[in-house]
């Protein structure tokens, strides 16, 4: 390099051969810039970390472990949290009914994430009867208020599933019918927003490209204009992750939810008023660590929207 | 515009339809009405036999939601159980205003419901009068103090408050204002029912206990709404006019009040219209704590019961109610903002 | 921005407001408030089943008899009980003759005659009325009165338990028949609905939907005027309330309290009674070769489970030694509890030794024992309250510990319910184990659930032996009780059924299930009755 420096810019060969930012790399980044998502996501993680990694600490013979000469004992060394109506230790039974309210909170959102995007994709893409018939269908699910569905479908499938046996650990029965519950109550949402991702899209030239050269539909629909609709999918999937873990909250609050012994930490509050002034710390730990799930679930949710689709303002 | 109102009548009827028929198949299924007509032993079997018969409940599940939909004044029932149908039915069906007798009480579906319909319509248009007021106040000012240590804090305490189920809120508020204010020596509220019985059902009793319900339940729609108004008012800030009045010279009262607020009161007032008709759902959970007679406990009351009659009442009210709202708003709607041109 | 202070002055002017007039609702000067857990679905005798219900009838109306805190019976309508000896009682119980007090009226004045009985007889089986049950009335043959003071009913046959189960508060005809001479039913009378007029020592008033019901004395009363003026039902909607309206003295008496409240009700200072109502829970077996776990089958597995069961931990922990295990079925009748016999013990070391013996090993080493390839796996159901879900969690624990692996199943009680016909899963056998809180038909013996010709089928799906079991010695004796209307005899064929159950193990008694109530230092003179609950009503006083 010369000594005396030119005063006209010079691209150095640095800039010129940077790579353009991929689109995940761009939402990445948008996604660091919100403070809250990333809040949201720290708490999260460290929320998963305690539900699954607690049960390093404490085993699950030890969370359904009953002592009646033990009960209702207020935080202690020995109990941080406290004991239950019968003895149960109520710090292991977060952890272990966490690992149930998450997993309930994943899969329902994937029941209902399936479910609607079949509808609305089906709806959209094919348009006329077929979009009729199935909006319908979905606006009559709409018009129910949730919770009274919740409760009416609790009780058409309660009791109906026998306990089940997985990776050695026994479930309640009811842990599957609160997700389909909540899976078949919460699509309509979803449904819509990809029918009218579908109505807007496939009036595109790629989508005219393909048909051109024989693309079957089944193809158009999950290769070509599925993946351009990944954004608000992914959101609602994640807002649905919240969504279901409070249903799942309302319901076994309700008394109609996943029964015991199997715990979550909704049905750790059933029956919680009864307790309100004797022992709070039975509802207190598990209502905590709902609000802090559901909101730090709010909060990355907020900040994929904004990451990966600025342009939309809805709330 | 009458026949866009017709029009989406018409459409709105096979929508109750496809309703009525997924609920009433859900329902019919839920459990036995009769199995706990025992009281605190087994229904006998010759009650059994005998209150199935009575209450049409022996019949297939498509004759029972045709005789809820129509009726069986058209045709005869089995009364004395002889297997022989000889005597004309008396239900008229909902088509025709009879929603039926309760399955629990035998009284008439309308008269449970209205009698709770009133309790239920105080908490809740009290609660979305606040949330409202709450939510404009809330949402314009963060608005105009955006990014400020205000707008943040605010918008914090709004995603904690729609994070939290609402029971959680109730048994906090519980906790604080009838466990610990008594225990404090300060005056306390009451937290069950809505009135008490000794002194009646005054003004002053009910304003006095509706005060934990309502704030329990307004906080999470408070919260999302205010979020709400904050960014349409945020967009409508940003428009041109805001900037033309501006320059104009005009108060900063007038532009927010007379050109912001009203342009993104539009928004606002279609979602205030399409969430009034939930309303009559009553707010299940917040009733159940609080033990306040209105629908919401009617209708958890009556579902543990498989009370077919008056849960179906319930929610084709709902239904109906949700329907009817939406083309209210949608006429509304169009009449505030003369852009928009049904045909 | 001047508006809002505006909106905040206003809410906070109203809050103050309504603090100020709303005031403290204490008790007024003679009027008794009872809080009831559950509402009532309707108050009209024959009408319902609910025990809420049946509390009031003493309030507003009578029954023949009533029965006293001792669960002996004492004349109310009538002269006197009819027995063997006063020539009421003919023809081995066929015959019943009753002779009606003549003082007795309505509270408009129109005196009670053999006519509001024979009319509560037609009400009861007519087919157009969906009255509750028509137990016993579907038996008799003809109810008559040869003077408007004697009513003579006769039954198809002898029936023993007639004592127990006759006239269950008695319906006004003189307003009831126009209505259903008019209108071919009494189901929409407004009677039902509003019983304004009655025979009992208060008359209903009113009954706000949710809320609460209100009596006022009946200054027409026939008998000794009540002492209190009025008294008020709240409905509540769960125990934490009432706990909380008892301990502030918003209320006078609680209902049904569960037992983890009685130690905070009496440290405030009020009396809790426990009055046994013929109810205990039960744990009852299903032994049948088709339907059941096999291991069932053998009564040293059944002799096991109870055996390795702490019930009397249960009783201690859970319902703070308030109950006890009950020994037989009818622990609440101790006339025919005799002799007594004594649970059985909490012995897991013997538990093991017979299922050992029973050749029930754990061949596999997974914790559970099996036999011939089948784990011992059985499956348990009971109805959805906390305090059985608690139970249950500890029932499974106890089982663990001998290796026998219990499936919990809480079921909704109206699904745990539902008949044969319609697929209920207890009626159609699909659980090893029920439990549930059952007695015999108190304050009568009388039992019918094991009866062979009971078990429900395709061809009689009423049938309601739901433990399919048919053992021919148990068959035979339970139907000589219910002919035998001398009560020696009955006594002790009752004893061995008693035996029975015992040997075989064929139930499980978990815990007394009788009426709590707690009743505030204010409300004297309060005796309860485990079938008449508030028979001395008119006597209660308050003392403030």
């Amino acid at each position: 390099m010369p000594e005396k420096s030119t005063k006209i810019a010079i691209l150095t060969p640095d800039e010129l051969e940077t790579p353009p930012l991929s689109l995940t790399q761009l939402a990445w980044r948008r996604f660091k810039r919100h403070r809250p998502a990333m809040i949201g996501l720290v708490v999260l993680s460290l929320l998963v970390i305690y539900a699954l990694g607690g049960s390093i600490f404490l085993s699950e013979k030890f969370a359904n472990f009953n002592d009646t000469s033990q009960r209702l004992l207020t935080p202690t060394i020995d109990h941080p949290f406290g004991t239950d109506s019968i003895g149960r230790d109520v710090l292991a039974r977060t952890i272990y009914g966490g690992q149930i309210s998450l997993l309930i909170g994943l899969t329902a959102v994937v029941v209902e994430t399936i479910l609607g995007i079949l509808v609305g994709a089906l709806a959209g893409f094919y348009g006329g009867i077929v979009d009729n018939i199935l909006m319908r269908i979905t606006e009559a699910m709409l018009n129910i208020p949730e919770i009274f569905l919740l409760i009416v479908m609790a009780k058409y499938f309660g009791g109906k599933i026998p306990e089940l046996d997985l990776f050695g650990r026994t479930f309640s029965g009811s842990v599957v019918v609160i997700v389909l519950i909540i899976g078949l109550t919460s699509w309509m949402y979803l449904a819509r927003i990809v029918r009218a991702q579908f109505l807007s899209l496939k009036e595109n030239e790629f989508v005219l490209a393909a048909r051109a050269t024989g693309t079957p539909n089944i193809d158009i629909i999950f290769r070509h204009i599925l993946p351009n609709s990944v954004a608000p999918i992914v959101v609602s999937a994640t807002l649905g992750v919240a969504n279901a873990i409070l249903a799942e909250a309302y319901i076994s609050f309700l008394g109609l939810g996943v029964q015991p012994p199997t715990a979550t930490w909704g049905n750790m509050l059933d029956g919680a008023n009864n307790y309100l002034e004797s022992a709070p710390w039975l509802w207190f730990f598990p209502g905590l660590l709902i609000l802090l799930t559901v909101l730090s679930i709010n909060f990355l949710g907020d900040g994929l929207r904004d990451a990966l689709d600025p342009r939309s303002r809805t709330v | 515009m009458t026949s866009y109102i017709i029009r989406r009548f018409l459409q709105g009827i096979p929508l109750l339809l496809i309703i009525s028929v997924i609920l009433f198949a859900l329902m019919m299924s839920t459990g036995d009405p009769v199995a706990t007509m025992g009281g605190r032993r087994v229904t006998r079997a010759s009650d059994y036999e005998r209150l199935k018969r009575q209450l049409g409940l022996d019949k297939p599940i498509y004759t029972q939601y045709l005789y809820w939909l129509v009726g069986n004044t058209w045709t005869k029932v089995d009364v004395d159980g002889d297997g022989i149908t000889d005597t004309p039915g008396t239900r008229l069906g909902i088509l025709r205003g009879d929603f039926g007798n309760s399955l629990v009480n035998r009284k008439p579906v309308m008269q449970v419901i209205g009698e709770r319909i009133p309790n239920t319509l105080i908490l809740m248009l009290s609660g979305e009068l606040i949330v409202i007021l709450g939510a404009l106040i809330v949402g314009v000012y963060s608005a105009l103090r955006q990014y400020s240590l205000l707008d943040h804090t605010v918008t914090a305490l709004s995603f904690i408050g729609y994070s939290m189920p609402i029971f959680f809120i109730a048994l906090l508020l519980m906790f604080v204002f009838a466990v610990l204010f008594k225990r404090w020596g300060l005056p306390y509220l009451p937290t069950v029912g809505m009135f008490d019985p000794q002194v009646g059902k005054s003004v002053g009793q009910v304003l006095y206990h509706m005060v934990l319900p309502v704030v329990s339940m307004s906080v999470v729609s408070l919260a999302s709404y205010s979020r709400y108004i904050r960014s349409t008012m945020l967009d409508v800030l940003n428009q041109d006019y805001i900037r033309t009045a501006r320059s104009k010279g005009l108060s900063n009262r007038t532009v927010i009040f007379v050109h912001a607020l009203k342009n993104a009161s539009l928004p606002i007032a279609t979602i205030v219209g399409l969430d009034l008709p939930f309303l009559l759902g009553g707010a299940v959970v917040t009733e159940r704590i609080f033990a306040w007679p209105g629908m919401g406990r009617l209708f958890l009351d009556h579902v543990s019961r498989a009370d077919t009659p008056v849960v179906m009442g319930i929610l084709m009210l709902v239904a109906v109610a949700v329907v009817v709202f939406q083309i209210i708003t949608d006429v509304i709607y169009a009449w505030l903002d003369p852009r928009i041109r049904y045909d | 921005m001047s508006r809002k202070p505006i909106f905040y002055a206003l809410f906070a002017i109203l809050i103050i407001a309504s603090l100020v007039l709303s005031g403290c609702g204490g008790g007024k000067a003679n009027v008794a408030t009872l809080i009831f857990t559950q509402e009532f679905d309707n108050l009209a005798p024959l009408y319902s089943s609910m025990w809420f219900v049946w509390t009031t009838w003493q309030m507003f109306d009578h029954w023949a008899w009533e029965f006293d805190q001792n669960n002996e019976p004492f004349p109310r309508l009538v002269t006197e009980i009819p027995s063997v000896e006063n020539g009421g009682v003919r023809e081995g119980g066929r015959i019943i003759t009753m002779h009606l007090r003549d003082d007795i009226k309505w509270s408009d004045n129109v005196p009670m005659t053999a006519d509001d009985f024979i009319f509560t007889w037609e009400m009861a089986v007519s087919p157009q009325n969906t009255v509750a049950t028509t137990y016993p009335y579907d038996m008799i043959e003809s109810v008559e009165a040869p003077d408007p003071q004697t009513v003579v009913v006769t039954f198809i046959e002898p029936f023993a338990p007639w004592l127990a189960n006759l006239w269950h508060g008695i319906l006004p005809a003189h307003i009831l028949r126009p209505v259903y001479d008019a209108e071919g039913t009494i189901d929409n009378a407004d009677w039902l609905k509003n019983p304004s007029v009655g025979c009992g020592p208060y008359n209903f008033v009113e009954w706000e939907s949710g809320s609460f019901a209100r009596f006022v004395r009946n200054e027409n009363y026939w008998g000794a005027p009540a002492k209190i003026d009025e008294i008020f039902i709240r409905f509540v909607p769960d125990d934490a309330s009432q706990v909380a309206a008892l301990k502030a003295g918003d209320a006078d008496m609680g209902t049904f309290i569960s037992y983890s409240d009685v130690p905070a009700l009496q440290d405030a200072g009020l009396n809790i009674v426990i009055e046994p109502s013929g109810y205990d829970e039960f744990m009852f077996f299903l032994v049948n070769e088709e339907k059941g776990h096999p291991a069932l089958l053998d009564v040293r597995v059944r002799r096991a489970i109870a055996l390795a069961i702490d019930r009397d931990g249960i009783n201690q922990d859970l319902h703070y030694g308030l109950t006890k295990t009950p020994t037989s079925f009818w622990d609440a009748l101790p006339y025919y509890n005799d002799p007594p016999l004594q649970p059985y013990p909490y012995d897991p070391q013997e538990a093991n030794r017979l299922l050992d013996e029973a050749g029930w090993i754990d061949s596999n080493g997974n914790g559970i024992r099996d036999k011939d390839g089948i784990e011992l796996e059985i499956s348990h159901a009971t109805t959805i309250r906390e305090d059985r879900q608690d139970v249950q969690a500890v029932i499974k624990q106890d089982l663990e510990e001998v290796g026998i692996k219990l499936d919990v199943n809480p079921v909704d009680d109206t699904l745990y319910f539902a008949s044969y016909a319609d697929n209920g899963p207890a009626a159609r056998g699909e659980f090893d184990i029920q439990e549930w809180s059952d007695g015999p038909l108190f304050p009568d013996p009388d039992i019918y659930y094991w009866l062979c010709d009971q078990i429900p089928t395709d061809e009689n799906p009423t049938g309601e032996n739901w433990f399919y079991i048919c053992d021919e010695e148990l068959d035979r004796l339970i139907k000589l009780q219910s002919t035998q209307v001398d009560p020696v005899e009955r006594r002790d064929t009752i004893s061995q059924i008693n035996q029975l159950f015992y040997e075989k193990v064929y139930i499980i008694g978990m815990w007394q299930d009788p009426d709590v109530y707690a009743v505030g230092s204010h409300l004297q003179n309060v005796k309860f009755s485990g079938v008449t609950m508030f028979y001395n009503i008119a006597e209660w006083e308050l003392t403030r």
